[in-house]
């Protein structure tokens, strides 16, 4: 009985549904205050995503004619439960997950995948042309990143497989958080350095932040994806975005950071909050302030050859042991 | 000896091959493939072959440890290839005939509505 | 084993051939009885294949049948055998199942076509000359069989002769099919002319011996080449294309997802049996080179496609890859996961093709261009269709995703064990193949199910339910072997690996106890990798569930309990009903009719890549006479590299 009421804990407050909600809000407040001062303007309260979220609950929802009803409805909540449960398995506190023995990297890369995919199906399922525009731009952004990521994962896991002894857990990241408590962060480890580069390049594409957010583009495509959305799944939709950005400075902290742990969990919870909000400054904040929105083709290059030359380097030196 | 059937089932494939991929009329394509067929035949008949051995049609009483007779599989093996060599030809000629309603041509370089 | 089990192997294959040839005679008058055979001959060759589980799969047992009773003598084996082992079970049910739904399917969706007694003739032919070629024992059975196979699948290629380019298919499928055909008898004539036997367990015993015998490995490098051409791995792809794109779809799920595997069974057989000691690095960079080329090709020419169909043809080429790929690992994890992957591929790429088939028969087009919004009309076929699309793409928890995670682990250990650089990009081309097949797919669930219906499809009814039942046999097949992949692993996969590891009982129970020890064989090749990540998908889908339910919960405490705020346009306004605020936003202009999707899709992706797929589309050009090229450049090379390699 207590073993389930800590899983509903687990499940609902921390790491999961509750904290995620509240990191997400906090971190797009952040991100907003200091892209605001950055263009010397005030900005709104930081707790204006949540204003937001409310105000979008409290309003009509209009189906559009062409849209699919069950589809238009159930796309966001799937993926926005399927991004809570990432949470679930990124030993973010002490080195331990939520839940241990259930999803390794990959399935956190295809989990990811998932909750962009409900955001896909979703704006196909609401009929618009500027949606279909807006996925097709989503989904040239997915494969982007995608292979950036993909080189990061194993360059990683490379490092962590060789050092192992006993049974190698290749992807797991309790494995890679236990390397990095013996042999110090991975970061520190100079040749994943341009890895953790490209990582941080992923971090916005993933989520969707300004320079990458062709899937979004409001002056060009109306909100594409979101264009026919409305109340409560379009507060759904927004929400996920924020808890997005959590989800990827958290995933870069277990990666590359992981392995601090100073024993007391209060400590350990400041000290992450605060690496996840260094993270969301230099990656989402600085590059939101300081690019115009790029061109569909510009991230795919972008992508394919600077972010994942830098992988690949670190690939290659991770490789010849270095 | 056999080295001759061997030149001569390796020049039969060659030209058929030659035929499926040179030659732009369906119908000499077909002929290509029933080459290439017919050198594969001629290459599994001569494997069994040994040179002096008699017929292999014994019946048990006739058959001894000093009978020297070629290897009857590979002929069996020849006969059904060659029966379904046949079928190929008729059905890939049948198949030609349709496509000449069809197309209004034999030339390959024209029949090519399924590409890219 | 009692002898009764033991006939099974040659009973399912006569149920299916006796099948053909009574449907012949009774069924050209009387539709019933027909379909009676044929439903009889599709079930009864299932059943038998399901009674032979419990002692090949599960007690390990290998049947050994003589036709004739001709066993060997004096250790030469001159009769006919089937022999049938886990591998050989493993891969007789994904035959028996997919002929079932495929027949079941065929009942109601070949309803429109007419001279339908040759169709199920020629399709029960078919189906027995696959699960021929699995179960057989004989190399040049296997030969018969592919012909067979081949024959018989042009023929119903070409069975809507009216239909668009449908001899066409079928024509450049014969032509350069032959050359496969042509690859493998030539294999078996070097094979017979060195080792004078043409039985499987005996050619796997006596072929150690041969050391580098030059005849022996060109054989080898044959009956690859012509295994290859059966699963239509690159360069023998637009002959898949061509083919699946022109055929019923019962009959494209047949070709993607039984005949592609005839020829996975082959090289399986090939690789690890046959020459099970030239399992040395060189293969491996062979089979999985050509694996890898074939997945990633396939995946991008199906950005270029317009037709439903076609575009599902160059996927299935695609994971075909997928499975090739691992094969040529040479690892137990390698192995294990390819044949995981075969059998998701025949259950995801089947349902696949019913549900192209369901829209076309409903409105008779696949082209990607002109189709759109039948989600609102056909919403089973949708769900359907969803369910196929999200496990190709390998999305969690379907089934694409467990095989797919097994194949990334497999490649990526191959490489740090080895400290081989090749495996590693191997295992990233298999992630990013996987990203773009997803990326198709979403093109396809955007240009036919989603968006706004066209006008001429306003009718457009839901399928009979005899045409949905066999798409949610394969459905179910997908979420339940995706969702328990530690039994899948267990009771089907673990058992195929073990029989093929152990070549001395496959050998032995053919031809007599001690034949193997007698010839020096022992154990094969197979290393052992021990899997190595977390994934449970039942765990997840709990968790995902609770999650939903806090968020449903919260969402309900929430909101206000107002409906007046929810907006739904009834179903049946009528023209001067309808509001304005229903409509899709349109610039705030009216708006019109307005579809993205088919080829505008995708074209930041595409214009990057302008060249290459110009380039690639140029190259399948379609005219037979290139193809059969490539064909005969790719045969040769291999050949020649094969021979001074090894």
């Amino acid at each position: 009985m207590t073993a389930l009421l800590w899983n509903l804990f687990y499940v609902l407050i921390f790491p999961g549904l509750f904290f995620c909600i509240l990191m997400g809000i906090l971190l797009s407040g952040l991100d907003r205050i200091w892209v605001a001062r950055m263009q010397r303007r005030v900005g709104p309260p930081l707790l204006q995503g949540w204003y937001d979220f409310l105000k979008c609950c409290g309003k009509e929802t209009i189906v559009p004619r062409h849209a699919k009803k069950a589809v238009y409805f159930a796309a966001p909540v799937v993926g926005f439960a399927a991004l809570i449960t990432i949470a679930l398995f990124l030993p973010v506190v002490g080195g331990k997950p939520a839940f241990s023995g259930t999803a390794d990297l990959v399935v956190i890369l295809y989990l990811l995948t998932l909750v962009s995919v409900c955001m896909i199906v979703g704006a196909a399922a609401s009929g618009s042309p500027f949606a279909g525009v807006g996925l097709s731009r989503e989904m040239v952004a997915m494969i982007s990143y995608e292979l950036p990521f993909v080189l990061v994962i194993l360059a990683i896991s490379k490092v962590t497989l060789t050092a192992d002894s006993g049974l190698p857990m290749t992807f797991s990241l309790q494995a890679i958080w236990d390397y990095q408590t013996v042999n110090g962060p991975l970061i520190a480890h100079w040749s994943l350095i341009p890895a953790a580069i490209a990582l941080l390049f992923v971090i916005p594409c993933e989520v969707g932040m300004h320079p990458f957010d062709i899937a979004e583009a409001e002056t060009e495509i109306c909100e594409g994806t979101l264009s026919e959305y409305s109340g409560p799944p379009l507060a759904v939709f927004r929400l996920t975005h924020m808890v997005k950005m959590y989800i990827m400075t958290a995933l870069f902290y277990v990666l590359f950071l992981g392995g601090i742990s100073t024993g007391i969990v209060a400590v350990d919870v400041v000290i992450f909050i605060l690496v996840c909000v260094l993270l969301t400054f230099i990656t989402m904040s600085l590059p939101h302030a300081a690019c115009a929105r790029f061109k569909v083709e510009q991230v795919f290059q972008f992508y394919w050859t600077f972010v994942a030359g830098l992988a690949l380097i670190s690939l290659i030196l991770v490789w010849l042991g270095l | 000896m056999m080295i001759v059937n061997f030149i001569g089932s390796f020049a039969l494939i060659v030209l058929g091959l030659y035929c499926m991929v040179a030659k732009h009329n369906l119908v000499k394509v077909i002929i290509g493939m029933g080459l290439v067929d017919y050198g594969a035949n001629l290459l599994i008949v001569s494997v069994g072959f040994h040179a002096g051995g008699t017929a292999p049609i014994f019946t048990i009483a006739e058959l001894t440890r000093a009978s020297f007779f070629v290897d009857p599989v590979p002929q069996a093996l020849t006969l059904t290839s060659i029966v379904i060599g046949a079928c190929t030809t008729a059905m890939s000629l049948s198949l030609v005939m349709m496509l000449r309603k069809q197309y209004g041509t034999l030339d390959t370089r024209e029949i090519r509505r399924l590409n890219g | 084993m009692n002898s009764f089990l033991q006939n099974f192997p040659i009973l399912a294959i006569m149920t299916l051939f006796v099948g053909a040839f009574v449907t012949s005679l009774v069924g050209r008058r009387n539709a019933v009885a027909r379909n009676v055979v044929v439903a009889i001959s599709v079930t009864g060759a299932l059943a038998m294949m399901l009674a032979l589980i419990k002692p090949v799969l599960l007690d390990g047992q290998i049947v050994a049948y003589w036709l004739g009773g001709w066993t060997p003598v004096e250790g030469w084996a001159i009769g006919i055998s089937l022999e049938v082992d886990a591998l050989s079970l493993f891969f007789g049910l994904i035959v028996t199942v997919a002929v079932f739904v495929s027949g079941i399917y065929s009942f109601t969706y070949m309803n429109h076509d007419d001279s339908l007694v040759n169709y199920y003739t020629l399709f029960l032919m078919l189906s027995g000359s696959v699960l021929g070629l699995v179960l057989s024992g004989d190399l040049f059975n296997i030969f018969v069989m592919i012909e067979i196979m081949t024959f018989t699948a042009v023929a119903l290629t070409a069975f809507r002769t009216s239909y668009e380019g449908a001899l066409e298919g079928a024509l450049k499928y014969l032509v350069v099919g032959s050359l496969g055909s042509t690859s493998v008898l030539l294999g078996i004539a070097m094979i017979y002319s060195q080792l004078h036997t043409l039985n499987l367990a005996q050619i796997a015993a006596l072929i150690p011996g041969q050391g580098g015998n030059l005849v022996t490995i060109a054989a080898f490098a044959f009956l690859f080449m012509g295994f290859g051409t059966k699963a239509f791995l690159f360069p023998f792809h637009p002959l898949a294309a061509d083919a699946h794109a022109v055929a019923p779809a019962s009959i494209s799920l047949m070709i993607s997802g039984v005949l592609t595997k005839c020829g996975v069974y082959g090289i399986i057989r090939l690789v690890y049996v046959l020459y099970q000691n030239i399992n040395t690095p060189f293969v491996s960079y062979l089979v999985t080179g050509f694996g890898a080329v074939s997945m990633f090709v396939c995946v991008t020419m199906a950005f270029n496609q317009h037709n439903f169909k076609r575009l599902l043809a160059f996927h299935s080429i695609s994971q075909v890859g997928y499975v090739i790929t691992v094969v040529g690992l040479g690892s137990a994890l390698g192995l294990s996961a390819g044949l995981y992957h075969a059998m998701n591929h025949t259950i995801f790429k089947g349902l696949l093709f019913l549900t192209a088939g369901a829209v076309q028969h409903q409105t008779g087009s696949l082209d990607l261009d002109s189709l759109g919004g039948l989600s609102k009309k056909m919403p089973k076929t949708t769900l359907l269709f969803l369910i196929g699309a999200a496990s190709i793409s390998g999305l969690p928890p379907f089934n694409g995703f467990a095989s797919k995670w097994l194949i990334y682990q497999a490649a990526f250990l191959k490489g740090v064990y080895d400290g081989n650089f090749f495996y590693i990009m191997v295992a990233v081309v298999a992630l990013i193949t996987s990203v773009l097949t997803l990326a198709s797919f979403v093109k396809v669930s955007q240009s036919v199910f989603f968006g706004q219906l066209p006008e001429q499809y306003r009718e457009v009814r839901e399928v009979p339910l005899a045409m949905r039942l066999p798409m949610w046999v394969l459905a179910v097949l997908c979420v339940v072997t995706g969702l328990f992949p530690n039994f899948v692993q267990t009771y089907l996969l673990t058992p195929a690996v073990s029989a093929v590891a152990n070549l001395t009982a496959y050998i032995d129970s053919a031809m007599g106890a001690g034949y193997a020890a007698a010839h020096g064989i022992y154990v094969s090749g197979l290393t052992e990798v021990p899997i190595t990540g977390v994934w449970n998908p039942v765990s997840w889908l709990l968790l995902l569930f609770c999650v939903t339910c806090g968020v449903a919960i919260v969402a309900l405490l929430a909101s206000p309990n107002d409906n007046s705020k929810l907006h739904i346009s009834s179903k049946d306004e009528t023209a001067e009903e309808r509001d304005d605020k229903y409509e899709s936003f349109f610039s705030g202009e009216e708006a019109l009719y307005s579809q993205v999707g088919g080829s505008d899709l995708f074209w930041g992706f595409k214009h990057s890549w302008r060249k290459y797929f110009s380039f690639m589309h140029d190259w399948h050009s379609g005219i037979v006479n290139d193809y059969t090229l490539y064909g005969v450049v790719a045969i040769a090379l291999v050949l020649l590299v094969c021979v001074i390699v090894l």
